[in-house]
């Protein structure tokens, strides 16, 4: 095979269509950069989940005397041993829990004194909160902090509890910009993937049209198929190879001044995705990585096409 | 070396076959004249013999094997044994003569070497000698199908297929490229000609396929035209 004659071609066919790799190329790089931005998002909100809900645990409130929660549990006064110990049985035999603690009220209201925010519940001779009305509590922690529903269902009923506090809640606003921005830029790449596909289709086609003589001439003289097809499957690979440059450029912009030298240093608490992540997102297989997705984008549309337009 | 055995062929749609249950073995060596109407199915035959067709019905064999059947990876092994050439010439008019000769060189993979030395050649085959560097619309319509005629046979093929080869020229520069088409011939190599030229089958006597809405209506060694189908173009 005469390598020559196709690198030949090469530069012609892309100083020939310039305009229209050019426009594939900002369309290849917008898509990968939002597609890798969707799954830099999507690791970043598996990163918190994973970290801060280990940390985060689900709080089982027993009934204390007069319960100020008014649950119909409380009914009989403060929780007894009975009680506890139906809810203990419910906390053994529920497969999400991790593991559990018991605080008793004076664990509790000694722990809740060390807390600066609380000190004016408990000062003077005739407190607003004394040991008795500090609920004793189990401390709950999961196996997977996504999976909590089955444990809070099953104790939420029971007698001697008069509430159930999910911390992960306070999270939840957190997951939900994170989730926002993750499926934005998913439909956002969805739509650009979309359009370089059918930009590349066109290009082919154009190109195709412009070089039907040659092509002719060719299939006549017997050139196979991948000779022919080589120009273009090779125009496509760089305007494929450039896109996949400029949006790794872009992730890499995007993780070193938002992530490391922005949001890093603005909130410490979450732990920020950093190069593994970026690493994983060009070169993962799954979901596949725009090292693989790019090429991919602009080599499955030439393929058929080409198939189609210069058919032997 | 060509074998046409029960082939019809349709084409999408009414109307009669393009080629109808025809019949025709053409030997190593051969000048056939395929003549006829317009419509009546010679251009349809020469597309079978290169593959760019395939029969409804019926068998095609070249060079001994049957080429509707043949896997589409190896049509293009089987047309580097066919050249061709077109009433229109079909020449690259940004590439030079020699480039656009060697072009059906390169595309097949040929060395460098092998080229620099094939082309110069085949020029000088055609009577080109000398005018490897002009460009396409620098020359006549009888150069420009020398050319056409230097890259088909430049990889020297089996067979050529020349559809209307003298179609757009004077009287005097047919009888040019009919010598040329006569010399490849007697070269060894098969010439199959579509064509509607009187004059040049008549002066060129060769055997003469003649079909009339697809069906082969004389078959005949050396023959003319024929008077009584005496059509214009």
């Amino acid at each position: 095979m005469q390598l020559r004659y196709v690198f030949t071609e090469l530069r012609s066919g892309l100083r020939r269509n310039l305009s229209m790799h050019v426009a594939v190329i900002i369309t290849i790089f917008v898509s990968l950069t939002l597609a890798g931005c969707g799954m830099l998002l999507q690791r970043q909100a598996d990163a918190t989940a994973e970290t801060l809900g280990n940390e985060l645990q689900i709080l089982v409130n027993l009934c204390v005397v007069d319960d100020p929660s008014d649950s119909p549990n409380c009914g009989g006064g403060a929780v007894t041993n009975q009680q506890r110990k139906e809810v203990e049985r419910a906390l053994k035999a529920s497969p999400e829990v991790e593991s559990y603690e018991f605080q008793s009220q004076d664990e509790g209201y000694a722990e809740a004194q060390e807390i600066p925010e609380y000190e004016p519940y408990f000062k003077g001779t005739d407190p607003i909160l004394t040991v008795e009305d500090w609920p004793p509590q189990y401390w709950i922690t999961l196996k997977d902090p996504k999976k909590a529903q089955g444990v809070i269902s099953s104790v939420t009923g029971l007698d001697g509890v008069a509430g159930v506090k999910d911390q992960r809640k306070q999270l939840k606003p957190v997951f939900g910009i994170i989730d926002a921005l993750k499926y934005g830029s998913w439909i956002g790449a969805l739509l650009l993937l979309l359009a370089s596909v059918m930009q590349v289709a066109t290009t082919i086609r154009l190109a195709a049209m412009a070089r039907r003589r040659e092509i002719g001439i060719m299939r006549l003289v017997g050139a196979s198929t991948l000779y022919i097809a080589l120009p273009f499957l090779l125009e496509s690979l760089v305007t494929a190879v450039i896109g996949v440059g400029l949006a790794a450029g872009a992730l890499a912009a995007f993780i070193k001044f938002a992530v490391q030298d922005g949001l890093e240093g603005a909130i410490q608490f979450v732990p920020w995705i950093g190069w593994d992540d970026y690493i994983e997102t060009l070169t993962g297989t799954l979901p596949p990585g725009i090292v693989f997705l790019g090429p991919a984008l602009t080599l499955i549309p030439t393929l058929l096409l080409t198939r189609k337009y210069i058919k032997v | 070396m060509i074998r046409f055995e029960k082939v019809t062929k349709n084409y999408p749609g009414p109307g009669t076959p393009a080629l109808d249950r025809v019949t025709v073995d053409i030997d190593k060596g051969e000048f056939v004249y395929f003549v006829g109407q317009s419509g009546s199915g010679k251009s349809t035959a020469l597309r079978l013999v290169l593959r760019e067709l395939r029969p409804t019905s019926g068998r095609v064999y070249v060079a001994g094997k049957e080429i509707n059947r043949m896997a589409g990876w190896k049509v293009p092994r089987l047309r580097r044994q066919v050249g061709t050439v077109f009433q229109d010439f079909r020449l690259l008019p940004n590439k030079t003569v020699t480039e656009n000769v060697a072009f059906a060189l390169q595309v097949i993979g040929k060395s460098r070497r092998e080229i620099n030395k094939v082309v110069p050649e085949t020029l000088e085959v055609v009577g080109l000698k000398g005018m490897g560097s002009r460009m396409p619309d620098e020359l006549s319509g009888g150069e420009q199908q020398r050319v056409a005629i230097a890259r088909a046979f430049v990889n020297r093929p089996m067979i050529i297929i020349a559809d209307e080869p003298t179609g757009n020229l004077d009287p005097q520069t047919s009888v040019g490229i009919m010598n040329l088409l006569e010399d490849i011939n007697q070269r060894g190599t098969t010439v199959l000609m579509a064509t509607h030229d009187h004059g040049i089958v008549d002066q060129f006597r060769k055997r003469v396929v003649e079909l009339e809405n697809g069906k082969v209506i004389r078959d005949e060694a050396a023959g003319s035209y024929g008077f009584q189908h005496d059509d214009t173009p």
